[in-house]
């Protein structure tokens, strides 16, 4: 297993767990590698530290990362100097997880075996497992083992044995273990490939055998047979551990992109807000690069001179540098009655994680009456100021007329041609008075106005929604419940007032 | 060369140098200037203000004997101040000249077409390196024999100059359209970012780079950062002052004391030949440690209390 294979699996795996690596980056740990080797796992950890996590975050990922990874590094990797051990029992247990078990288990092999033996009769199907016990034979002469695998077993080099698993989990694809349930597949198919079966009929030709050296061979094959098979299991852990796991979760943010918000299950309230600030980070580097820069107040030396230049040197016409950063103003009002309360969480987390390229941003809340919030939002954490509003103002029925009127009186002075007004609601009146007028009002003076409405569009303008009405005074009106829809929202909010 | 190459020839050895120079450095940090050496990347530092960020970097310098070039970043920093600028003087000179030599430029040439053809076959030295006016960053790539290239606090500079950048750092070469590309000498500069980490920074930026985050030392580091920095103090002063520090920092602070501040401390009470920490003492010389009233006062009632902690 070559040098760049084993860190290409590790950068996998790094990538599984959420840490961004490209390309340049996996060649650096390549060069970093070469430098200082395999043999110092500290200084390896700490070199690949430099080259491959760049956050604060990633760094704490990589760091359980790495001693995931290289703990099973340790048993097949590096020649360590007990391969060669002549008590041979001793040497097989010793590799284990590299925790130092061997002492311990060499001095009494015997009840050892048993009781793993009797653990696992149970748990296998393999009718292999069901012999009945024999007396141990003790150490002594043995003769040679003729399956490949009872020899690689019996010439107890832990690298060429830790070489063959390795091969073998490539062949059997063990890195595409998706769910937990596979894993007794995926080391019975790993044990198969390196050759099970051959071991287990030299198995059971020996222990017929008259011979006791043979006899012993079949016993001491039995013993490493199981310790494989112990291995085999850990290497198919680690293998999920590092590949699966990861990736079960990516599976879930791809589905929870798409879910509609209202059903999304409290428990994963963490990983779709760690997925709104992620989404709104990629918005916000994104935009922050579209937006023109001009300096201004300070003459533009180079450029008055190079344009004035045909001019025979005289200068005639000033440039001038100028700062323009044109961001968004956005008001944002949202219905937190109950129905749509889990939107209106989601929609302010979005607008206010993004407060690198929208600092502006004014939030009202309403379901009967309205009020502003943003100072709420200002002083406290994200999601106590979420919780917050949506204590203190989703009782009481919706009223968006009275919403609208309100939001008129508090502010209309503050609206102007650059302000975005988006309204996220399902404009279900409980059959009031719709005050469209007002919205009008607000739809001729400000910039844009966007309607978010949670429900489907077949059910718009059925029963007590004023949909129509307010779609009618609306600059756009789309249907909005789940984050993807609130990505393209926000990002063409941004596109259009770059 | 030699001798550099020697002292990054491993992170002991530079640990050792470095500390010779009177910087204490853990073994990331060690770790990192090596791979920086060895591997001819920058590196990115980021971590709390007063870690000795921009310490490493000149120390580095002094330690390997190299000029540090240093570019100081803020807000609307562009390419005139940090690469390159004309010498405009210069080049409206250059045009006056011209056109008093204009009539032997252009010769025996007749007619319009003749003498632009005149023009064209003359040389033209008016966008040449004599009238470039080299900034830091170019500065560093003309040093012959290598130096340690500083860009300090580059998340206080905007976004967009940090795309200026990449290329210097992935190549050590800069572009400037009307002369084409300059290439570092022989020996690439070693260059050092600093981040205070007020804004990230970019994706294709960190890529480019090692990426080294320094923390608050442990106390163990800081109290040989202190003995080296003050070695005049009193041994038993040396160790309640850092563990006094250190329980400062697990309270809920506006700013943390760093290491400079220590420093700063360590000095004030030798100038006061102190041999102890006492509550007094300590509420005296607060306003070197915390740098906001507000810490001041909070921190004011809590000194007996953690005074008392610090002697058992």
């Amino acid at each position: 297993m070559g040098m760049d294979r084993t860190i290409s699996n590790f950068i996998r795996a790094l990538r599984n767990a959420d840490v961004r690596v490209s390309t340049a980056e996996t060649l650096d740990a390549i060069g970093a590698v070469e430098l200082v080797g395999y043999s110092d796992k500290e200084h390896l950890k700490r070199s690949l530290s430099m080259v491959l996590p760049k956050t604060a975050d990633e760094k704490v990922t990589f760091d359980a990362c790495f001693d995931q990874f290289f703990r099973f590094q340790d048993v097949r990797g590096e020649v360590t100097n007990d391969s060669a051990d002549s008590t041979e029992q001793d040497g097989e247990e010793s590799g284990e997880g590299g925790d130092g078990e061997g002492g311990g288990a060499g001095g009494d092999p015997q009840t050892q075996n048993r009781s793993k033996k009797k653990s696992k009769s149970k748990a296998k199907k393999n009718n292999l497992y069901e012999e009945e016990e024999e007396a141990d034979l003790g150490p002594g002469e043995v003769t040679d083992a003729h399956s490949p695998l009872g020899k690689l077993l019996m010439a107890n080099s832990r690298v060429e044995l830790a070489q063959s698993m390795a091969e073998a989990g490539e062949a059997t694809n063990v890195r595409e273990i998706q769910i937990f349930t596979q894993k007794g597949l995926y080391a019975r198919r790993i044990m198969d490939h390196m050759g099970l079966a051959d071991l287990n009929r030299e198995i059971s030709d020996l222990r017929t055998d008259t011979r006791v050296p043979a006899r012993r061979l079949g016993q001491q094959l039995k013993q490493r047979r199981d310790f494989l098979r112990e291995q085999v299991r850990d290497y198919v852990e680690q293998q999920f551990m590092l590949n699966a796991d990861v990736s079960g979760k990516r599976l879930r943010e791809e589905m929870l992109r798409s879910v509609k918000l209202s059903n999304v299950e409290h428990r994963n309230f963490r990983l779709i807000q760690e997925m709104v600030y992620k989404m709104a980070k990629k918005l916000s580097t994104l935009h922050s690069r579209r937006r023109k820069i001009f300096k201004r107040g300070q003459l533009n030396v180079p450029k008055t001179l190079r344009n004035n230049m045909s001019y025979d040197g005289a200068i005639f016409d000033l440039y001038w540098k100028s700062v323009k950063v044109d961001r968004p103003k956005v008001f944002a009002i949202c219905d937190v009655s109950g129905s749509v309360a889990n939107y209106a969480r989601f929609m302010l987390m979005f607008l206010y994680s993004m407060d690198e390229v929208m600092p502006k941003v004014r939030s009202f809340a309403f379901s009967s009456d309205l009020a502003e919030v943003t100072e709420l939002f200002n002083r406290n954490k994200l999601e106590d100021a979420i919780s917050k509003t949506l204590h203190d103002y989703s009782g009481g029925s919706t009223d968006y007329g009275q919403a609208l009127l309100d939001f008129k009186k508090l502010c209309l002075d503050d609206v102007d041609n650059r302000t975005t007004i988006i309204i996220l609601g399902d404009a279900r009146n409980n059959h009031g008075e719709a005050h469209a007028e007002v919205l009008k009002e607000l739809y001729d003076r400000s910039k844009r106005v966007i309607w978010l409405n949670p429900e489907a569009k077949l059910a718009w303008n059925t029963g007590d929604s004023e949909m129509r009405k307010y779609g009618a005074y609306s600059h756009q009106v789309e249907e909005c419940n789940s984050l993807m829809h609130l990505e393209r929202v926000v990002s063409n909010l941004l596109r259009q007032t770059a | 060369m030699g001798d550099i190459e020697k002292l990054a020839g491993s992170v002991a050895s530079l640990q050792a140098s470095f500390e010779e120079h009177r910087y204490i450095c853990s073994d990331e940090i060690a770790t990192a200037v090596f791979l920086a050496y060895q591997l001819r990347k920058p590196i990115l530092i980021e971590g709390p203000p007063g870690v000795g960020k921009t310490e490493l970097a000149k120390t580095a310098a002094e330690m390997f004997a190299l000029p540090l070039i240093r570019l100081q970043c803020y807000e609307g920093l562009d390419e005139s101040k940090a690469i390159y600028e004309w010498k405009y003087g210069k080049q409206l000179l250059y045009t006056q000249v011209l056109k008093e030599a204009l009539n032997e430029v252009l010769g025996e040439a007749k007619g319009f077409r003749e003498s632009v053809q005149a023009l064209h076959n003359f040389g033209d030295i008016f966008f040449s390196e004599e009238f470039l006016e080299p900034r830091p960053l170019m500065k560093a790539l003309k040093e012959e024999d290598g130096c340690i290239l500083l860009i300090d606090e580059i998340d206080k500079a905007d976004h967009e100059f940090e795309s200026l950048l990449l290329e210097i750092l992935s190549d050590f070469q800069l572009s400037i359209p009307e002369i084409g590309t300059i290439k570092a000498a022989s020996e690439p500069p070693l260059v050092f970012l600093t981040s205070n980490n007020t804004r990230e920074i970019s994706d294709a930026l960190k890529r480019r780079c090692l990426h080294l985050y320094i923390p608050f030392p442990d106390v163990e580091i800081e109290q040989r950062i202190i003995g080296a920095r003050v070695p005049e103090i009193p041994p038993e002063l040396q160790k309640q002052l850092v563990a006094f520090i250190h329980e400062l920092r697990s309270l809920d602070l506006k700013k943390m004391p760093a290491i400079s501040e220590t420093i700063d401390w360590a000095r004030t009470l030798v100038l006061l030949h102190a041999e102890a920490l006492d509550p007094q003492l300590v509420k005296d010389t607060l306003n070197v440690i915390l740098k906001f009233q507000e810490d001041i006062d909070n921190v004011k009632t809590e000194v007996p209390a953690l005074t008392a902690k610090i002697a058992s």
